[in-house]
């Protein structure tokens, strides 16, 4: 199967449609948790931060584990849409990780009362981005596109091997970030109202993420037609 | 409870403003 023209528009017109209503969604989710969702008692308003921080961070998650797997689908079949996805999930990955690495110390400093702590859930969240803009910079540095594929789903796929260990450093090291309180094996422990806005914060992200990469995915297959046009 | 507003607006204003670059800057190249 090969990359087509008319295809890679129909994406980034659809794409655009999802991430309109994803940017809507993402209007509705700050009115229900500004207006509608109680403070916490010890953190105050800070603690708001907890209906962006964490489903940012899972949209993160998602993007480079897709990327993983793309690339890994790209080795064994050699086929370029799976390089083109792999490249657009990882871009949007990026910006959900900026997100993370902004709001996180934004959070730190009221609740913990430090910016930034170098404890391994936060560690680990920066070497993941900075595999992730190596990623980048190789796919920057590699004039095959072939070859430049190649490269790059060897890198995603090793770079997916962090995903699984930034999620288990809160179970596994000593950690300040605190553990899932949503998604565990008893019940969550969040009033009615937390969990409703909290949960409708990962429905947003969710929309956001398919938006922004079917339109990252036909901008790289439309980018990719022209290079091979070019050769 | 602890007047801790404004790292919550600074944390929601930031987000939008990364979403929206990021929309704009998809929408820029995807002419």
């Amino acid at each position: 199967m090969t990359l087509e023209a008319a295809s890679a528009g129909q994406q980034i017109s659809r794409g655009r449609i999802v991430t309109l209503i994803g940017v809507v969604a993402l209007v509705v989710l700050y009115v229900m948790a500004l207006q509608f969702t109680p403070p916490e008692r010890f953190q105050g308003l800070a603690q708001k931060i907890f209906y962006i921080h964490p489903p940012a961070a899972y949209a993160m998650q998602m993007a480079f584990i897709f990327t993983g797997i793309a690339s890994l689908l790209y080795l064994l079949l050699h086929d370029a849409r799976f390089d083109v996805f792999a490249e657009a999930s990882a871009e949007v990955g990026m910006m959900f990780g900026l997100i993370v690495v902004i709001t996180g110390p934004i959070w730190g400093r009221p609740a913990w009362g430090t910016w930034w702590e170098w404890e391994p859930r936060l560690t680990f969240t920066v070497m993941e981005i900075d595999l992730f803009g190596g990623y980048f910079a190789l796919r920057g540095a590699v004039r095959d596109p072939a070859e430049r594929a190649k490269f790059a789903a060897v890198m995603g796929l090793m770079a997916l091997v962090l995903v699984p260990f930034n999620h288990l450093t809160v179970y596994l090291f000593a950690s300040q970030h605190p553990q899932p309180v949503v998604i565990k094996t008893s019940k969550p422990e969040l009033p009615f109202e937390m969990l409703r806005t909290f949960l409708t914060g990962f429905v947003v992200f969710t929309i956001l993420y398919l938006g922004l990469v079917m339109q990252r995915y036909g901008i790289g297959a439309r980018a990719a037609i022209q290079e091979a046009a070019d050769a | 409870m602890p007047d801790t507003g404004s790292y919550m607006i600074a944390a929601y204003i930031v987000t939008a403003v990364v979403v929206l670059g990021y929309v704009g800057s998809l929408w820029r190249r995807g002419k």
